[in-house]
């Protein structure tokens, strides 16, 4: 008898439906898998065949052919166990299958007939509906995470059991509870870290700020211990809260990669992913064979965060350059392009000078020539695209102990979304959100400047060195601070301001004047 | 002159034997076409006779020196009447001077300005004043065009129009460090670049205590700006004192572990730096008027401006730390913060570290 289940893969962030097909037939007794299959699918089989074994069922000597369809398109993951195990079944006529099109369902199976949880349960649910499913069973422990999507009926559960009594109707349906919809609210408040712990730090605390206000990458230049990594790990308090839709888009994400909580699995604060500097390509941008998102997309509408960044090898940070531009990253493989989304903000520390210690002669014992190659290991490139940079200084006891209250993230939050609104309602006609995006052109529509205030920037363009790079983002930057305080024109004190936080020079980094 | 160049560069014949062998005859010509009973009845020692014998045949005499005139480098021995009479009576004087350039002039002062490569604004802003004042006055500047004090104090001196030599630890045709090079070219318009090593000899670290000797040999005067306790420049201040001439220490804060070289030379009992107008009066130069106008420039800002000027130091000061000091809001601090930096009374050294530079 031949039967049909409905299951599906990802590819990238696309969900592909697959059909499992299987049929019983007398003849040899022999169990063929087909399909165009991954080793880990061509193995369910023998999981497939022990687990209904200890489910209490007999798998008769007959032959038995299962067919994954379109067998055109590579197999890969352990989702497909259980709905191989169901199609068998309904073959040999233990379980019933009506409406096999309107169901759905995944999961691994292990050897006593358990189910076990599997990635990518929501972007699977999610197309499941739009493909006019009805029903999606799913393992127990991906209940929550698929009861996230509205007006599709999950069930989860837990063994193989189960889903047979369910499919014969000996046991009802139980439609997954929604008890978790409503945390959404609340959840935003849960930061565990806030502004109001970093004492001292004002003035980088003021760039994080800005930064966050104009979307603007950041770079953070300090010793080793002065609060960098501290700094970067609260930017995700002050940026604005996530919208529904955001929230979706990152937990798709995180399920995929399968880092979804199994209690709470809706993200609902934005993310913060450090990298560490020995992160290999693939880790940093997404890849695999079939590839999967890496750190870039996981910090998706949050902050990406590079520590010690003149340490990363250079090619694998030349990678940024194209989704920091596009915010999305193409990867293509022999199989086809993958698209993964990736707007994140950039913010990276590194220290001074090889020790750290530097322009503090007593301490830093580097050579001027250690110090200008230390800068030089950072690509052009990527700092080209970093807005704002400035120095976090040791904190000192007083700054420690100071009883004075610091401002909280909430407070910071307030003015940046302020700014942020701003900036959308003058871009509305253009389709972007903020200043970071304003190209050259823009600038001399959206920036502006007074009689008073080009002087002051011709001044500064010859006095200090600036690139025609810098000077448009210096710019750029006070357009960002004028938006903070609510003004329209930039005036000098913005560009000033502005002019504090501008890229250092590569060509002038740790030289003596000559 | 071709085979005095040969003479000079025999390798494995210390400087002091080549002297006592070339004072023997009366032209290096005459040691060239020397037989070996000859050299020995000069009582040459076996091995020396040798290498020199030796060297006749691999030398390739016309095409050796067609290379000392194609790089434009004037050789100088010992025996030259134009080699520096100052050079000729310190301990081990070198056996010949290669130049590009010219060499100082006897009859002006020459003042070796010294000090470390890594150093702070503070030197390299003393240097400057120094290097300035002196040259200014006619005083020659002598220096090895390291990086650091070396190069800022040639450089400001070429600058302020005087002359300045630098003595290189590298064959005087390798300009080490290359980012001196515009430095290199220049010196030799406006002074000269002098080396005791053969053309194309590499800048290894064995050579830089020697060409010490040279600069302090060439000066009349030697000045240590900044040097930490152990430092080359504390052997070029060494050499000075062994070769009878006055050295200058430039004092700096006790807490700088780059001015305890300088006031351990005070200590044992050089001479101290206060201003470059007391070390003129000192050294008997009458100068000027024209410098001292300069130092005396009156500090013309507002009042949050010199509130936050005064915060500053030629030992860099972070933003934080002004930030501090003075009291400001940020956004008032940055304002004085560029209005300083673009009037010139300060410079950021590193991102957000400030230096003043008046």
């Amino acid at each position: 008898m031949f039967s049909t289940v409905l299951s599906a893969t990802l590819r990238g962030l696309c969900v592909e439906f697959v059909h499992v097909e299987a049929d019983t037939s007398n003849g040899l007794p022999v169990f063929h898998m087909v399909g165009y299959l991954s080793s880990e699918v061509k193995e369910a089989g023998e999981r497939v065949k022990t687990a209904i074994r200890n489910s209490g069922m007999v798998i008769p000597a007959k032959k038995i052919v299962v067919n994954l369809s379109p067998a055109n398109m590579r197999k890969k993951g352990t989702m497909f166990d259980l709905p191989i195990a169901v199609a068998i079944l309904a073959s040999l006529g233990e379980v019933n299958l009506q409406e096999s099109e309107e169901m759905l369902m995944v999961g691994e199976l292990s050897l006593d007939g358990r189910i076990r949880h599997v990635p990518g349960v929501l972007p699977i649910v999610m197309e499941a509906k739009k493909r006019g499913c009805k029903i999606c069973i799913v393992p127990k422990e991906n209940e929550k995470e698929a009861a996230l999507v509205d007006g599709i009926q999950i069930i989860g559960v837990e063994t193989l059991d189960e889903v047979c009594q369910i499919l014969r109707g000996e046991k009802k349906m139980l439609q997954a509870e929604e008890e978790f919809k409503e945390v959404y609210g609340d959840a935003q408040k849960e930061n565990s870290v806030d502004y109001s712990d970093v004492h001292g730090q004002k003035i980088a605390k003021r760039a994080a700020e800005i930064a966050v206000a104009g979307n603007h990458n950041l770079l953070m230049i300090g010793p080793p211990g002065a609060g960098k990594s501290m700094i970067a790990k609260r930017i995700p308090t002050i940026l604005p809260p996530l919208t529904k839709e955001e929230s979706m888009e990152l937990s798709m994400i995180y399920s995929i990669v399968g880092e979804l909580d199994e209690k709470m699995p809706l993200i609902t604060t934005r993310p913060f992913r450090e990298v560490h500097h020995a992160v290999t390509k693939s880790a940093l941008i997404g890849g695999g064979h079939v590839p999967k998102p890496g750190e870039i997309s996981l910090a998706h509408k949050g902050v990406l965060f590079l520590d010690e960044i003149a340490e990363f090898q250079k090619p694998v940070l030349e990678l940024l350059r194209q989704p920091i531009e596009d915010h999305q990253i193409r990867i293509l493989r022999e199989r086809g392009e993958y698209l993964f989304p990736a707007e994140f903000l950039l913010v990276a520390a590194m220290n001074p000078c090889p020790c750290g210690n530097y322009p503090d002669r007593n301490k830093c014992m580097c050579t001027t020539t250690q110090i200008h190659k230390y800068l030089g290991k950072i690509s052009q490139p990527l700092l080209d695209r970093i807005d704002l940079c400035v120095e976090v200084e040791k904190v000192n006891y007083e700054d420690l102990q100071g009883g004075l209250q610091e401002e909280s993230s909430s407070a910071i939050r307030e003015r940046v979304c302020r700014a942020r609104v701003i900036q959308k309602e003058r871009y509305q006609e253009r389709g972007f959100l903020t200043n970071s995006q304003l190209s050259v052109k823009d600038m001399a529509e959206y920036c502006q400047l007074g009689k008073q205030e080009e002087r002051l920037m011709r001044q500064a363009f010859e006095q200090m060195n600036l690139t025609a790079r810098t000077y448009y983002k210096v710019l750029c930057v006070a357009r960002t601070i004028a938006d903070l305080e609510g003004e329209e024109d930039i005036s000098l004190v913005h560009l000033k301001e502005a002019l504090n936080y501008r890229m250092i020079d590569k060509k002038y980094w740790g030289r003596n004047e000559i | 002159m071709k085979y005095e160049y040969w003479f000079a560069n025999i390798k494995g014949i210390g400087n002091k034997t080549k002297q006592q062998i070339r004072s023997r005859v009366k032209t290096a010509e005459e040691l060239y076409n020397i037989e070996e009973t000859a050299l020995k009845k000069m009582e040459v020692p076996k091995e020396t006779a040798h290498k020199i014998l030796q060297s006749v045949k691999d030398w390739k005499l016309e095409a050796e020196y067609a290379k000392l005139t194609d790089r434009q480098v004037k050789f100088y021995t010992i025996f030259d009447e134009s080699y520096p009479s100052g050079l000729k009576e310190i301990s081990a004087p070198p056996y010949a001077l290669y130049v590009k350039g010219e060499l100082p002039q006897e009859e002006q002062m020459s003042v070796a300005i010294v000090g470390a490569r890594e150093c702070t604004t503070y030197g390299e802003t003393m240097a400057r004043q120094y290097a300035e004042t002196l040259a200014d006055a006619g005083v020659q500047i002598i220096s090895g065009m390291a990086r650091g004090i070396d190069g800022v104090s040639q450089k400001s001196a070429l600058e302020a129009g005087g002359k300045s030599y630098a003595v290189l630890g590298s064959g005087v045709d390798l300009c080490y460090p290359r980012e001196h090079y515009a430095l290199y070219t220049r010196l030799q318009q406006q002074g000269g670049v002098i080396s005791e090593l053969p053309l194309g000899t590499q800048p290894l670290a064995q050579f830089f205590p020697a060409r010490n000797r040279i600069i302090s040999g060439l000066s009349d005067v030697v000045i240590v700006i900044e040097a930490k306790e152990k430092s080359g420049s504390l052997i070029t201040a060494d050499m000075a004192l062994e070769q009878g001439k006055d050295v200058y220490a430039l004092p700096g804060p006790c807490s700088s572990i780059l001015s305890k070289g300088c006031h351990n030379l005070i200590r044992q009992g050089a001479g101290i730096l206060l201003s470059p107008k007391e070390l003129l009066e000192e050294l008997g130069i009458f100068h000027k008027k024209k410098m001292e106008n300069k130092t005396e420039n009156k500090i013309l800002l507002e009042s949050p401006e010199k509130l936050v000027y005064s915060c500053l130091d030629f030992y860099p000061k972070s933003l934080n730390q002004i930030l501090e000091e003075s009291g400001l809001a940020i956004s008032a601090l940055m304002q004085i913060i560029i209005n300083l930096e673009l009037k010139g009374y300060m410079k950021e050294i590193s991102k957000n570290y400030y230096v003043k530079v008046k």
